[in-house]
């Protein structure tokens, strides 16, 4: 097993009880014509139906208002934090240490009791005609119910975040609708085309850039297209290494399934509980054992696309091609403004006989930096390697329970401290965190040469379960944002690609920018933090957390976007990029001519003119424009 | 076929002291259909599909839908594949052999081979895969093949055999060790079992070097004409081509022809709804005692090969299935169409090659007699007996037979317990026993329990009918044709109006091809007025002269008319009914009148119910347990109207008939 996420939860989840998988406003009948049909599909074919973790009513098991489990969340309080539930290794457990870090970093007042939002009960009114809502029942599954229309409005943006709490989208879809298979997908996006109604690609709403949000001046009636009920397993062909997904299948529900047949994609983005295969192609998504697995791009021998215009897909299976610019790379980020992904076909990968865990204590940022890019130099790159600055390390320390992993960095480091590096500076000391796959040889080895190269650079090992527990971490920290919001601050993370030789002044500037940019506002409670969290020849991403006190500020939403704005024209006049995995959507559309040049600019609207000229999938990423009543009528005159 | 074909009698050279263990104990490099590599076992076959893409992702998903695990669904596949897999030892081959060929002599058979057709294919094998489609009349083709290959060096056959013979004991298994495989017969509620087949038979096409063999019929006509074909097992074998495993498949139609079916009075008694005995080792003794007699001769006529490549005109379009793992790809119904058009195709070839023997133009001319209630002295029989050669070369039909007067005496032995001269050397069929059926054989009966007297007389008949019916085809169209002009002198497009209907109501009792039958119409239309059957001035169609062959060409198709307008009426009468209900009331409306003994036949009813669905006259929709019959009144009554038009009519006294002789009757007195 790897992260120690998947051991501890994996379990767990397998007892949510989602076996109702109906919607209120759905009749029985249909779920019951559902599973009929599904069965003689599946006689005598290989395609593998695949039970998801997810219910479709994901208000029962996810939180409507943030995110993740419903019963998985920070609470802090007098006798110290805890985080509740028991999917992750931290559930049910004290964090003595938190609510200290949180007053003083953050100026939070734990005493205060915590804002939740009291569920909304009036929505926007459907748009959709009812004539067309009977005709898309006819080909799938309609919800036209308000929760289900005002939980896929959104992404995971602070901006979302703060909309949903407040009930205040200015639009949210008129319907949704889950279709299970392809040809149900071309019948729908036929329908919207008839009927000139916009269509949003929907996987599991973990967009972090607006992508899925719904366009505020759209005039047309909106369908969401929930693709969570195309998540079956099309064929397995464990000889090739590959296997065709319908590309609704959540990240979680993929693995799970692969690991129990004894592969894995090895696709791992941090959201992959709950993100969706269609999605990570929509976004150029990036997992974290990348080194190992690849990039989405590197995973995807082939996809199928359903456009107004019809129907895109390879006429070939093949490892590579040369027949013009590859239209794969159309697709992939694509951000849902071009159709629909329906069916991929994906590498997998047998399991590893090892999985280990690493951890390398350095003195600085600048040192491990150094490791960091030698690392990449020699191509030694275990399936994941990140640096984490010295603040993410005290913030680590701050989430160690009464009597774990943070006590055991400390002790070891204290033992070190004593016989080694009287050097280190606890206020400047940096971390690494590895994951290293293979046969037992091969991660022996790597590891060897690894502790080689770190001491070159004055790091230390530090130990396996350090390793562990960074890894473990990462999916709780996608937690703290809501306890945050509660608790008046806000808090976003936001990442750049940037090649090595930019890479450390970057980094500076960047904090330095915001540092000044918090100080101009006269907010004195924030926190800045970076990682190195993925490396390549050319470069490496780096991961930025930023949140701030939201005391002092009147509009606490629009501040944070003021000032990650200026963080990001810091970034790219540093040589860094708009993104490196999380996309350009709605809110970094500022920078999107400028990256692509005003002929890719070009290029990317001929390609929208060309598979989706009636702008049905209008979602308005990139370089879109929202499509307001004004154009409308503008264009009419 | 006319044209000549020199047939050899493959077993003369064995007709010598030493000459059957010296042959089968010889050395022998067979021919293999392809040259690969890399040769696979027998066993290297069932572990190539155990291990397939295929059936692993069958499991998976069989496995997640029902929650059974792997291990026993694997389990299950194994013990399939040990079921179906063929198996090849040369010692039981040979010792086969031995036995098979000990058999032929005991039962005094000639196995004439069309030599020159089997070289040349020889000489073309080494490329792709071949498929043996033979024509299914007897059990004995399972062995013809087989005997056939092991005489020119080529490998042997896999052949599909029908569970059947699995089941018998030692008979079973010899028969998997001599290559043969063996099938359910229906694949449905049970996916694995099906996909287990599917990818076996995929992989002996694609991976086995030897000819396939099977029978496009699915099983043994026992009517000994040719029926409509089942598409699985063509499917299954011509997939390797559609997925481009190999170039291309050559297909070999084979016509076998018997002089005499050992199976004959089984086939008779099943027409009238006798069910067949469950075959078993100790029924296959009991009827090895009574193989010590005269089956005359058997004629293996291999057709031209078809290259299915060439059939399809190279067509290298591909599907989205490339996009799947090979293993997994299957036919798009575009390419099943495709298949199902071969495999029409193969029938009318399988056709085309038959040769219409002695034992058939005897047979007409026997039938005739009957139909006349007029016997026929010895030399006016081989009078007869020429003409009917004469008029079949002149349909087009290839007869073998030269010396006409020796070959019937062979073939009076040969029938000798159906008919024989009599004491004033007149012909005679020899009458059925009366035997009284038990109140279990009763209960088993597929139709309308018939009357003792009905099967008595019914038997020798329908028994009979067996040898008319493999030339019928030949005689069908200009028949019709005939009748039509008959009712009234027509315009040709009316008259070819008319044909094309009446035939399409008999599409399934005189299998063709709907593409074929403009030619097929003009050809005998051509043929009627050449013989001055029908004759025409200007566009008008009129009755011809030649009162001799009209006759004959009257009452050839006299009992599949009757059979059609019967089923027609009853199912007017009915208007919404099942298939089984429909045969029984059918049977019963028949036997009560006088008709052609044949009409009382099952197959011929389910027949003409199949063509008034697809003339449009019934509608076939499949119920709980039985398929239903809806009537469609319109199209129904324009075809019984058609029908009636141009049946002819006959009264033949079939129970009081001269021709019929009763020797137990004789020996009684
Ligand atoms: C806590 C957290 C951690 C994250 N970690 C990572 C990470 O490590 N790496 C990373 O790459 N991203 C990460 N993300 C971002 C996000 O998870 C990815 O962008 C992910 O690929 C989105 O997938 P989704 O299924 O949730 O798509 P959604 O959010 O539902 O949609 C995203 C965009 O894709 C479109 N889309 C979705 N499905 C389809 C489809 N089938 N066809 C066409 N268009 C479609 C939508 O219209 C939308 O424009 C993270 C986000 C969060 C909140």
């Amino acid at each position: 097993m790897s992260a120690a996420f998947a051991s501890s939860s994996d379990s767990k989840m397998n007892n949510v009880e989602n076996d109702n998988r109906t919607v209120d406003s759905v009749k029985k009948k249909s779920f019951g014509d559902k599973n009929k049909k599904n069965d003689t599909n599946a006689n005598s074919s290989t395609v593998i139906k695949v039970k998801s973790v997810i219910p479709r009513r994901r208000q029962d098991l996810l939180k409507w208002y943030g995110w993740g489990y419903k019963d998985s969340m920070f609470k802090l309080g007098e006798e110290g934090a805890t985080f509740t539930g028991n999917r992750y290794s931290i559930g049910g457990k004290i964090l003595p240490h938190l609510s200290k870090w949180a007053i003083d970093n953050l100026g939070v007042d734990p005493t205060k009791p915590p804002t939740i939002p009291k569920i909304p009960t009036t929505f926007a009114e459907s748009r959709l005609p009812e004539p067309i809502r009977l005709e898309l029942e006819k080909i799938a599954l309609v919800s036209v119910d308000g929760m289900d229309r005002l939980i896929r409005a959104h992404g995971q943006t602070l901006k979302d975040m703060s909309q949903l709490r407040s009930n205040s989208f200015p639009r949210i879809p008129d319907a949704v609708i889950w279709p299970e298979s392809h040809e149900q997908v071309e019948k729908i996006v036929s329908c919207a085309s008839r009927h000139n109604f916009v269509l949003i690609p929907f996987g599991g709403g973990t967009s972090v850039s607006g992508a899925v949000t719904c366009p505020a001046k759209e005039m047309r009636p909106i369908v969401v297209v929930d693709t969570s009920d195309m998540n079956s397993i099309l064929w397995l062909d464990k000889d090739q290494l590959l296997a065709k997904v319908q590309a609704g299948i959540i990240g979680q529900d993929l693995e799970r399934e692969m690991r129990a047949r004894g592969f894995t994609v090895g696709h791992e983005p941090d959201s992959y509980e709950f993100s969706t295969l269609g999605g990570w192609v929509a976004t150029r998504a990036s997992g974290m054992k990348k080194n190992t697995y690849g990039n989405i791009e590197d995973l995807i021998v082939q996809t199928k696309v359903v456009t107004p215009r019809g129907v895109i897909e390879k006429s070939c299976r093949v490892p590579r091609i040369s027949c013009g610019p590859d239209f794969e790379h159309i697709v992939m980020g694509s951000e849902g403004c071009f159709g629909i992904v329906t069916e991929v076909t994906l590498k997998i990968r047998p399991l590893p006989p090892v999985v280990r865990y690493g951890s390398l204590v350095f003195p600085d940022w600048e040192s491990g930096f150094h490791f960091e890019r030698e690392v990449a130099r020699q191509r030694l790159q275990p399936s994941s390697i990140r640096l984490m600055d010295n603040e993410q390390f005290r913030f680590g320390q701050a989430l160690k329970t009464e009597n774990t992993w943070g006590g055991v960095l400390l002790d070891g480091l204290k033992r070190l401290y004593i016989t080694k590096i009287k050097g280190f500076d606890p206020a400047k000391l940096c971390v690494v965190t590895l994951l290293m796959e293979g046969s037992a040889e091969e991660v022996k080895e790597r590891e060897k040469k690894l502790n080689a190269i770190a001491a070159k650079y004055g790091g230390i090992p530090a130990g396996a379960t350090n390793g562990e527990n960074g890894y473990t971490l990462t999916f709780v920290i996608a937690y703290l944002r809501d306890v945050a919001i509660e608790y008046d601050v806000v808090a976003e993370s936001f990442e750049t690609s940037v090649p090595w030789d930019r890479t450390l002044a970057l980094c500076a500037n960047v904090k330095r920018r915001v540092r000044d940019e918090c100080a101009r506002r006269g907010i004195h409670k924030y926190l800045i933090s970076h990682r190195l969290t993925q490396t390549y020849d050319a470069g490496c991403c780096i991961y930025f957390y930023f949140g701030h006190n939201t005391a002092q500020v009147s509009d606490p939403v629009n501040t944070y976007e003021e000032i990650e704005e200026a963080a990001r024209d810091e970034i790219i006049a540093c040589g860094g990029s708009i993104s490196h995995h999380h996309g350009v959507g709605k809110l970094r559309k500022k920078w999107y001519t400028d990256t692509v040049s005003e002929p890719g600019r070009q290029l990317l609207l001929a390609a929208k003119k060309t598979l989706d000229p009636d702008n049905i999938f209008a979602l308005a990423n990139m370089a879109f424009e929202e499509q307001g009543n004004e154009t409308i009528v503008k264009s009419k005159l | 076929m006319s044209e000549h074909v020199n047939f050899v009698d493959i077993l003369e050279p064995r007709r010598t002291q030493s000459g059957i263990f010296s042959f089968m104990s010889r050395n022998w490099r067979p021919q293999r259909t392809m040259v690969m590599d890399k040769y696979c076992s027998t066993q290297d076959l069932k572990d190539i599909v155990a291990n397939s893409v295929y059936l692993d992702s069958i499991i998976e998903a069989e496995c997640s839908r029902t929650g059974l695990s792997k291990e026993k669904l694997h389990q299950e596949v194994r013990n399939y594949l040990e079921e179906m897999g063929l198996d090849k030892k040369m010692h039981v081959i040979r010792w086969n052999g031995v036995f098979f060929l000990k058999i032929c002599f005991m039962m005094k058979i000639k196995m004439f081979v069309n030599e020159a057709a089997v070289l040349t294919l020889k000489s073309k094998m080494g490329k792709n895969p071949v498929l043996f489609l033979p024509t299914h009349r007897s059990y004995a083709d399972f062995c013809l093949m087989t005997y056939l290959c092991y005489h020119y060096d080529i490998d042997f056959p896999a052949v599909a055999a029908g569970m059947d013979f699995y089941s018998m004991a030692v008979i079973g298994r010899r028969m998997r060790e001599t290559g043969a495989f063996y099938i359910r017969r229906t694949l449905a509620g049970d996916p694995l079992y099906a996909a287990t087949l599917k990818q076996y038979v995929r992989t002996v096409v694609g991976k086995h070097a030897v000819p396939i063999e099977f029978f496009l019929e699915g099983t043994r006509s026992r009517s000994n004409k040719s029926m409509p074909p089942k598409y699985g097992m063509l499917s299954m074998t011509l997939m390797p081509f559609f997925a481009h495993e190999v170039n291309d498949i050559t297909i070999v139609p084979v016509n076998i022809s018997y002089d005499r079916l050992m199976e004959h009075s089984l086939f008779a008694y099943e027409h009238l709804g006798v069910p067949k005995p469950k075959e078993s080792t100790g029924g296959f003794l009991k009827a090895l005692r009574s193989l010590n007699d005269h089956f005359g001769n058997i004629y293996i006529n291999l057709g031209a090969p078809l290259s299915l490549r060439e059939y399809l005109h190279n067509d290298t379009s591909h599907s989205k299935e490339t996009l799947k793992p090979v293993d997994l790809q299957q036919l798009t119904p575009d390419q099943f169409k495709k298949v199902q058009k071969i495999a029409d195709y193969v029938i009318t070839l399988q056709q085309k090659n038959t040769v219409a023997t002695i034992s058939n133009l005897l047979s007409l001319v026997l039938m005739q007699s009957l139909m006349k209630n007029r016997l026929l002295e010895y030399e006016e029989l081989i009078q007869e007996v020429e003409w009917m050669v004469q008029e079949l070369r002149n349909l087009g039909a290839s007869v073998f037979e030269n010396d006409v007067r020796s070959s019937v005496d062979r073939i009076l032995v040969v029938h000798r317990s159906m008919m024989r001269l009599d004491k004033d050397r007149r012909l005679r069929l020899i009458s059925g026993v009366l035997t009284d059926l038990s109140s279990e054989d009763k209960k088993k009966m597929k139709g309308h329990i018939l009357q003792a007297q009905t099967m008595v007389v019914a038997v020798p008949i329908v028994q009979l009918q067996l040898y008319v019916n493999p030339v019928l085809h030949y005689i069908a169209p200009p028949a019709l044709i005939y009748l039509i002009v008959q009712r009234q002198a027509l315009s040709r497009d009316k008259l070819r109006e008319d044909y094309r209907r009446i035939r399409k109501l008999l599409s399934h009792e005189f299998f063709h091809l709907e593409k074929d039958e403009e030619n097929t119409f003009n050809k005998a239309l051509d043929y009627c007025i050449q013989n001055r059957v029908i004759s025409n001035s200007g566009d008008l169609y009129s009755l011809g002269e030649d009162t001799k062959l009209q006759y004959l060409l009257r009452w050839a198709t006299w009992p599949a008319l009757t059979t059609l307008l019967k089923a027609a009426d009853v199912m007017t009468q009915q208007s919404s009914c099942g298939h089984k209900l429909a045969l029984k009331l059918v049977q019963q409306r028949l036997e009560s009148e006088r008709v052609h003994p044949y009409c009382l036949s099952l197959e011929a009813i389910a027949n003409c119910l199949s063509g008034l669905v697809a003339a449009g006259a019934l509608v076939k929709l499949k119920g709980d347990q039985d398929i239903v019959y809806e009537l469609v009144p319109d199209v129904m009554k324009e075809s019984t109207i058609l029908v009636n038009s141009i049946l002819p009519s006959f009264s033949v006294d079939f129970a009081n008939n001269f021709v019929v002789i009763d020797d137990k009757a004789i020996s009684r007195l």
